[in-house]
């Protein structure tokens, strides 16, 4: 089996706060290959963005990673931050939910895409100018001539976008994460830069993980996917068992949650309650307040157990099919 | 056919685009010529894309912005002709929820205070009853009248879009416009508030405007659908017939677009939405449309049908639509498992 791109290991993220110590994320395994595309999901506070973070050495001051994170083999919490930097842009690469925020407004679009071909390629500025420009028809931007002399407040959201993701990808990095990419834009174009996403990863073999609250992009869009549930891995699995197979009684009930296109069910199955306070997180398993399948058991942490090959789940009482089977 | 609650007549609204000095260089057309009729009971929802103009359309119903041109009757009153004293009056009939429970709750109001305001404002309850009111109104929209004291920042999201719908619901309208109103919400809480707004609607009898860019969300909720585009819309009809049958090529990529539904290679849509500063001449989605011809560009297609109306020349030419459908994989086995999950709601009361 060859080495994956990415590679985490019993990752924990905490902050120092003035109550306490605050632990988003809490002891997370995964691993992406290369050419994959891995779907993080999970609602806002359950860790997915801090997770990103964590890998890319983008932590806000303070932060504190423990476990392993491996690029390719290498460990990242081993290097300095200069070594990490110079891997940031070049060898991974991150594209973010609200572009405007991530491009620098006093410089045009090409401009701070052929920084990053400068900076990681050693390109001159005219040679990295018109690789900008090559990668910006290569992301479908129309007129790619004109619009790399544009400032970045003279674009639309999905124009945004796809240059955050010509400059994610013109070093043709390892590894692309991916946070919430098209949460800010409308669906039509939402559709345009996942497929772009696709395209780009089959084209350069770059790994990537997708951060996403939707289920419906990680049906369409992953080759594996972790559920992530206040700061934990709830479940894992590859994404065509994780939709036909589904383990863990959060998966389930997020499943139910989304209304469907064609409509059917006369109420939504909806996740009583609210997701846990972390300075104060219940003892075992985080989910059990809101769970219908909770037991006495579930007030001790269950392990992330194999319930079939390669499909994993954190939860006592999974399979849940032989409660089924009693209620038969 | 029941009475219409709210109807439309050709509203328009523009709005003057400024340069960087103040000049005035044109306008935007954001809401140009809508019609609809809103049936006493039923839920309506306007749907589409950022900039199409339905949150604007949302706002001038209820005349918190004027409108250019066009009627709104309410009842068959036009209330484009009521006088700013009278239209306060008639406010206490309709309601707006928004999208950001975080921006409509004032901070400095706790939530007795926030809902009890409507209540005093028209006069629905003497003021020893208020209090009751309060309580009773909390416990409507799923929350524990002890928490009354509470300020809105010890809230959650969810928490506190319940606090703005029981705030909605004081004055007893008879119509809520809700813009976006679970679109800041995580799908496990959007799930519990598009609930409690079946219930109430179903319950209090309410007519209902959903303004929403999530059609899983609409098709669960609403009666009829209007999809507007560039500030006209394109297609309205019964919510079923939309999603099974759309009959604009718009609505056929909106859908198609929806994630989720196991055919990642559709054909999509090309390009942006175009500047409505400078919308395309005849039909508005013509720059967009595989099926666009010539006279598409001459010639503006009226909305045309009987119940399910579509503005397109070519609507009875286009090759059979692929109704918007989510992959199901989880089958018999996963809604068994689902079922636990409502159960436990209709168990707990929901009182959060």
């Amino acid at each position: 089996m060859s080495t994956p791109v990415l590679d985490l290991a019993r990752v924990t993220v905490e902050f120092p706060t003035d109550r306490g110590r605050l632990r988003p994320v809490d002891g997370i395994s995964f691993s992406v290959e290369a050419g994959k595309t891995l779907a993080v999901v999970g609602e806002s506070g359950c860790g997915k963005s801090v997770t990103a973070l964590a890998i890319m050495g983008l932590l806000p001051q303070g932060g504190e990673v423990g476990g392993g994170i491996r690029l390719a083999g290498q460990e990242l919490l081993a290097l300095t931050p200069d070594q990490r930097r110079a891997r940031r842009g070049g060898e991974m690469a991150m594209v973010f939910q609200e572009p405007m925020t991530s491009l620098n407004p006093a410089f045009t679009a090409g401009e701070q895409v052929a920084e990053a071909l400068r900076l990681h390629q050693g390109l001159s500025p005219d040679a990295a100018f018109a690789k900008a420009i090559e990668m910006f028809r290569r992301v479908r931007i129309p007129e790619p001539e004109r619009r790399a002399r544009s400032y970045p407040h003279q674009l639309s959201g999905g124009m945004r976008q796809r240059v955050m993701i010509a400059m994610a990808l013109a070093c043709r990095p390892r590894l692309l994460i991916a946070d919430e990419p098209t949460t800010a834009l409308d669906v039509t174009v939402q559709a345009q830069i996942l497929a772009l996403i696709d395209e780009m990863k089959r084209e350069t073999g770059t790994a990537v993980v997708l951060i996403t609250h939707d289920l419906g992009v990680v049906r369409d869009h992953a080759d594996d996917v972790v559920v992530m549930y206040a700061g934990r891995v709830a479940e894992r699995a590859s994404a065509a068992d994780l939709f036909a197979n589904p383990q863990h009684p959060y998966t389930i009930g997020l499943l139910g949650a989304a209304p469907r296109l064609e409509g059917g069910a006369a109420r939504l199955a909806s996740i009583e309650g609210t997701v846990p306070d972390l300075m104060h997180p219940p003892p075992g398993c985080r989910f059990a307040p809101r769970c219908p399948f909770a037991i006495a058991q579930c007030a001790e942490q269950p392990p992330l157990a194999d319930i079939t090959p390669g499909h994993q789940a954190a939860c006592w009482r999974a399979p849940l099919d032989s409660l089924l089977e009693q209620a038969a | 056919m029941t009475a219409p609650l709210l109807e439309l007549r050709d509203l328009a609204k523009g709005f003057p685009v400024r340069d960087a000095i103040g000049r005035r260089r044109g306008a935007v057309r954001a809401v140009d010529g809508v019609s609809l009729s809103v049936p006493k009971g039923s839920v309506l929802a306007i749907v589409g894309e950022s900039g199409c103009g339905k949150s604007t359309l949302g706002r001038l119903a209820l005349r918190l912005i004027e409108a250019d041109a066009g009627e709104i009757l309410l009842e068959g009153e036009d209330l484009r002709g009521l006088s700013a004293r009278a239209l306060r009056a008639r406010r206490r009939d309709m309601q707006l929820i928004f999208q950001d429970p975080f921006a409509s709750l004032d901070p400095r109001m706790t939530v007795e205070q926030a809902v009890a305001e409507p209540l005093r404002l028209h006069g629905i309850v003497p003021r020893a009853q208020e209090a009751q009111r309060v309580a009773e109104l909390l416990s409507r929209v799923g929350l524990r009248p002890e928490l009354a004291r509470r300020w809105p920042h010890e809230f959650s999201g969810g928490q506190r879009q319940r606090i703005a719908i029981a705030r909605a619901l004081a004055s007893q309208p008879k119509l809520i416009i809700g813009d976006e109103p679970v679109s800041a919400l995580d799908v496990s809480v959007q799930a519990q508030v598009v609930n409690l707004l079946q219930d109430l609607i179903r319950e209090l009898g309410l007519t209902f405007v959903l303004i929403s860019h999530d059609l899983g969300v609409v098709r669960h909720i609403a009666d009829r659908v209007a999809v507007m585009y560039l500030g006209r819309i394109v297609e309205e009809g019964p919510t079923r017939q939309v999603f099974g049958n759309p009959r604009h090529p718009y609505t056929r990529a909106l859908l198609a677009a929806v994630p989720g539904q196991g055919h990642a290679n559709a054909p999509l849509l090309e390009g942006d939405i175009p500047s409505p500063i400078n919308p395309p001449s005849g039909c508005r989605f013509r720059t967009r449309c595989p099926y666009a011809q010539a006279l598409c560009a001459e010639q503006v297609p009226p909305l045309e049908g009987a119940s399910h109306l579509a503005a397109c020349h070519f609507q009875n030419s286009l090759p059979p639509a692929v109704a918007g459908q989510d992959a199901d994989t989880g089958g018999e086995r996963l809604r068994r498992l689902q079922a636990y999950f409502t159960d436990q709601t209709q168990k707990t009361g929901e009182l959060a």
